[in-house]
């Protein structure tokens, strides 16, 4: 995962807290302008309307989501389909609105079984959350290495793994958006992540990094979509999200930078990034990586160092002999070996201090849903399974390790890790 | 008298067309300037290209009202609000739903042909007020008539046979088409529908018989083009700046001139758009050849209200000087001089106007009270009339000969909050938040009253509003029709109703009066739905039911 530096330096420091988690009272505003937009001139405003020449809707059974969906998406009678405009969370709103009585009645308890054990009362409520029913929903990077990739059926990547073990522990069938980074310089990773949750394009996000500003909450900002598989037409480049607060699991993996060399030239103990020195240095450009190279080394280092543009093609030019050794995330060096099966390069024991722990992402509404997932996600660190999806994903595994989210980071941080 | 005079021009026409069946019996351009004056046919959206709705036809009278009972009855199979404007020629009786075009024996109400529109399963969503046709246009043995996903089609009008269709713009982008063409100077004249969905509006000339396009005016100007400069937020609101053209404009076959109005600048959040942003509100003179902008009024600048300028546009001589009349959304009842567009006159017609105290008639523009500048900030307000108008699209009727309008008006307001849009393609784009302000009891009025002056001679009021067009006559009377089914008559001078007759369904449609063998008879669809149904939300329409009729009636003896 290649992070800005820039981003990351120059963003105000924001103290961590707990997400905010979307109100009534928000949701239900949300509700009303997405049956304004859509519904109210056929069933009127606030749902009044005689029942003649449109379905009546405060009459529609509230236990009945599935036959009002297939009723919206597919069309009934005189009333159009909606399936090619509306996006899920927008049906999901509706249903919203129309269970609610447009907001007259409280909120039906959707619990299956009141006496039923509080286990499966937790993952009962967690399952009704998804946006699609019965199906949980992911969002992964199409392009994202060892973590997430595309496949003919289904995906690969240890990103992949995580939400398909999830989806398994609720019963359900994961159904994952490939989307695509926008390379703009309006949109981040972050903020495109924040805006698939609130858009509802999908339930979860795994492969969330935790950063104390990756958990400030944009709320009440915008942000654009990424492209992702059969996204709409008429969401253009131009179209923002009115951004929500989310919640995160507890971490399943840890990102972590480290030292990769030639194999005939290296001969070190690295403990630190200054025991590089005299070596001939490759700095990932743009990278966080980058910057620590040259800001913990030493002058001389930095001096020697050649700079190259970030991305695959930078180990790929260490395999060409451009330079002997470099610190870069293990993600992209486990990603480089997956696709050279032929290589002189090697990982060194060492890594470095400063690493960020991994989690799943998710609406703050959704929360329920963790409360599921942090359970399964300890017992897959204890009993090794993370590891072996890991080693399937030809992933080098490194456990989370506390504090959960990475501080703020600072140039003087960095400059104290020297 | 001018019946028996018409009726010697008509055996005429019928004996020369036995010479020559095909060419004589097609409608032609004389026949359309005519057609005020022949009561025998209907070939003009609004009987007669002035509009006016009025019949000298006197066979149907106060004195025999009461005897007046349906004569045939025929099934439009639609459930849908039925707008049309029933057409008469040779014999047939031309109706339109938004689903099929059909033409009736005028006799037995018998139907001769029905052809089906196709068009796509989605195209409704774009709709914004629901899914009717307002009926055809005639000429030269063609029908012509548009579609809800924006087609112009023209049918052989013996037979029904499609003769060509011409596709004028995506309906997927929030276009659609609901208007009666017009056709002038020999010119087919249709205008786009779509001002809630951030279309930019246009009015369109047709070659009748090949259906190619002769032209195309936006009412929305692009940056440089004239009016461009009264749109002032240096941006592409213009790209999304409505003004639609969803009702028939009017002709004066001696000037030459088409007078069509457009609707609402979009979206309704004005502070989007500051400016005068023309032409949306305003009342266009076109040339029916070249589409060519003559003149043009606005009503109301910068609109923030959704007060469109659509209404018709009913011509008169008032004063020796030839006139056009609008009972606008607004309020306001505009007489404007047809020549030269400038304002004469501009009285309310309602009761309750509340965003602006009077029209200023040196410079045309509204005095507007405190809530315009409140509504355009983003404030919420209150305003009267509301976005439905002090008068909807449903046309008025105007008696020259006592110079008096006869209009269904609306007595309500509207709460309204100005919120930045988001615009999504074929997707409600109001940048509003709104809700109805209903009044105590009653939210409607059949209003008869001088066009100069607004001085009310009579009302009816009425718990639910009536949304069907008027109908005048020289029999004294005035025919329009209730939501709740009543088809009824009232006394033109002292607003009596002397009969109704309920049809079963609520009345949304046009009444248009027509003489056959010398017998007057009245046609009205019936079929409620539309607008105020859809929208209003009244539940007290519970128990009136849908499902569409033409109803014919005449005198019994």
């Amino acid at each position: 995962m290649i992070v800005k530096t820039a981003r990351i330096l120059c963003a105000i420091l924001v103290l961590f807290g707990a997400p905010v988690f979307a109100d009534d009272a928000a949701l239900f505003k949300k509700a009303e302008s997405t049956y304004k937009m859509f519904c109210s001139h056929c069933h009127g405003l606030k749902m009044v309307n005689p029942g003649t020449s449109s379905f009546d809707l405060r009459k529609w059974p509230k236990d009945n989501r599935e036959g009002f969906a297939t009723s919206v998406m597919n069309g009934k009678g005189d009333m159009p389909a909606w399936g090619d405009v509306l996006l899920p969370e927008e049906l999901d709103l509706l249903w919203h609105y129309v269970k609610t009585r447009a907001g007259k009645e409280p909120e039906p308890f959707e619990s299956s079984d009141a006496a039923s054990d509080p286990v499966d009362d937790i993952k009962e409520q967690a399952k009704a959350l998804t946006t699609t029913p019965g199906t949980l929903t992911a969002c992964l990077a199409k392009n994202g290495g060892v973590m997430s990739a595309r496949r003919a059926k289904g995906g690969a990547g240890m990103d992949y793994e995580v939400a398909a073990a999830l989806a398994a522990e609720l019963e359900m069938p994961l159904e994952v958006r490939w989307f695509e980074s926008e390379q703009e310089e309006e949109s981040t990773p972050i903020r495109e992540n924040y805006a698939l949750l609130a858009y509802e394009v999908c339930d979860i996000i795994p492969g969330f990094a935790l950063y104390e500003t990756s958990l400030s909450a944009f709320y009440n900002t915008r942000a654009a979509l990424p492209r992702w598989d059969d996204k709409p037409a008429h969401l253009g480049q131009e179209f923002q999200v009115d951004l929500e607060p989310i919640s995160v699991t507890d971490p399943y993996a840890r990102m972590e930078m480290g030292v990769v060399y030639r194999t005939p030239e290296f001969d070190r103990d690295v403990e630190k990034i200054s025991d590089l020195e005299g070596l001939k240095l490759g700095v990932e450009q743009g990278t966080l990586a980058g910057v620590l190279t040259l800001r913990q080394g030493t002058e001389k280092m930095a001096a020697d160092a050649v700079t190259l543009n970030p991305g695959p093609d930078f180990l790929w030019q260490m395999e060409q002999g451009a330079f002997d050794a470099a610190l870069v995330t293990i993600g992209a060096y486990d990603f480089h070996k997956k696709q050279n099966f032929v290589s002189t390069l090697a990982l060194d024991q060492y890594r470095h201090p400063l690493g960020f722990n991994i989690s799943v992402a998710m609406l703050g509404r959704k929360k329920a849903m963790r409360d599921v997932f942090d359970p399964a996600i300890a017992r897959m660190i204890q009993d090794g399974t993370m590891a072996k999806l890991a080693k399937k994903s030809h992933h080098t595994y490194a456990a989370p390790r506390k504090p959960w989210v990475q501080a703020h980071l600072t140039m003087q941080t960095i400059l104290s890790m020297r | 008298m001018i019946n028996r005079i018409t009726k010697g021009a008509f055996a005429a026409a019928v004996a020369l067309s036995f010479l020559v069946p095909q060419t004589a019996m097609a409608q032609s351009a004389d026949d359309l300037i005519n057609d005020a004056n022949d009561p025998t046919t209907i070939l003009t959206y609004g009987m007669g290209y002035g509009q006016t709705r009025h019949s000298a036809l006197d066979g149907i009278n106060l004195e025999n009202v009461s005897r007046l009972r349906p004569e045939w009855t025929y099934s439009l199979a639609d459930s849908r609000g039925q707008e049309t404007f029933p057409m008469i020629h040779d014999g047939k009786m031309y109706v339109t739903t938004h689903a099929a075009t059909m033409a009736l024996d005028l006799a037995t109400g018998v139907q001769v042909w029905k052809t089906m529109v196709e068009y796509p399963a989605e195209t409704p969503r774009v709709a914004c007020c629901g899914i009717v046709n307002r009926g055809v246009a005639l000429y030269d043995g063609m029908v012509f008539r548009t579609t809800l996903d924006a087609h112009v089609v023209a049918l052989n009008a013996e037979t029904g046979e499609e003769v060509w269709r011409t596709k004028s713009i995506d309906f997927k982008d929030g276009y659609s088409m609901t208007v009666a063409p017009l056709v002038a100077d020999g010119v087919l004249i249709t205008g786009i529908s779509g001002g809630e969905y951030g279309i930019r509006g246009y009015i369109e000339g047709y070659n009748p018989k090949t259906g190619e396009r002769m032209w195309r005016t936006y009412t929305i100007p692009a940056p440089g083009e004239p009016g461009s400069e009264t749109w002032k937020d240096g941006g592409d609101a213009w790209e999304r700046g409505g003004g639609p053209a969803w009702l028939t404009g009017s002709y004066d076959p001696e000037l030459n001139t088409v007078f069509w109005g457009t609707g609402n600048p979009s979206s309704w959040n004005a502070g989007l758009r500051p400016g005068d942003n023309l032409y949306a509100s305003s009342i266009l003179a076109l040339d029916p050849q070249t589409g060519a902008i003559k003149w043009h009024y606005q009503t109301t600048p910068n609109d923030p209200y959704d007060y469109d300028t659509t209404n018709e546009l009913v011509h008169a001589e008032i004063d020796g000087r030839k006139v056009i009349m609008q009972a606008n959304r607004n309020g306001f009842f505009y007489v404007l001089d047809r020549a030269t567009g400038e304002l004469i006159a501009a009285p309310k017609f309602i009761e309750k106007v509340t965003w602006a105290t009077d029209i200023n008639l040196e410079t045309g523009r509204p005095n507007e009270t405190e809530i315009g500048a409140a509504a355009r900030s983003g404030e919420q307000v209150t305003y009267w009339p509301s976005a439905l108008g002090g008068k909807n699209w449903s046309p008025m009727a105007y008696n020259a000969k006592t110079q008096t309008v006869f209009a269904n008006t609306n007595k309500f307001g509207l709460n309204y909050k100005a919120v930045e849009p988001q615009y999504r393609p074929g997707v409600f784009y109001f940048g509003a938040e709104f809700s109805w302000d209903w009044p105590e009891g009653d939210r409607g009025e059949l209003r008869a009253f001088n066009p100069m002056t607004g001085e009310l001679k009579w009302a009816d009021s009425i718990a639910i509003p009536r949304y069907s067009g008027v109908l005048s006559t020289d029999g004294g009377l005035v025919f329009t029709g209730n939501m709740t089914g009543d088809f009824e008559a009232f006394n033109a001078e002292t607003g009596e109703k002397v009969w109704s007759y309920n049809t079963g369904s609520g009345i949304v449609g046009q009444p248009v009066t027509w003489e056959r063998d010398g017998k007057q008879y009245v046609t009205i669809a019936n079929g409620v739905g539309a607008v105020y149904a859809l929208f209003a939300g009244d539940e007290r329409l519970a128990n009136v039911p849908t499902g569409g009729n033409i109803w014919t009636f005449s005198v019994v003896e």
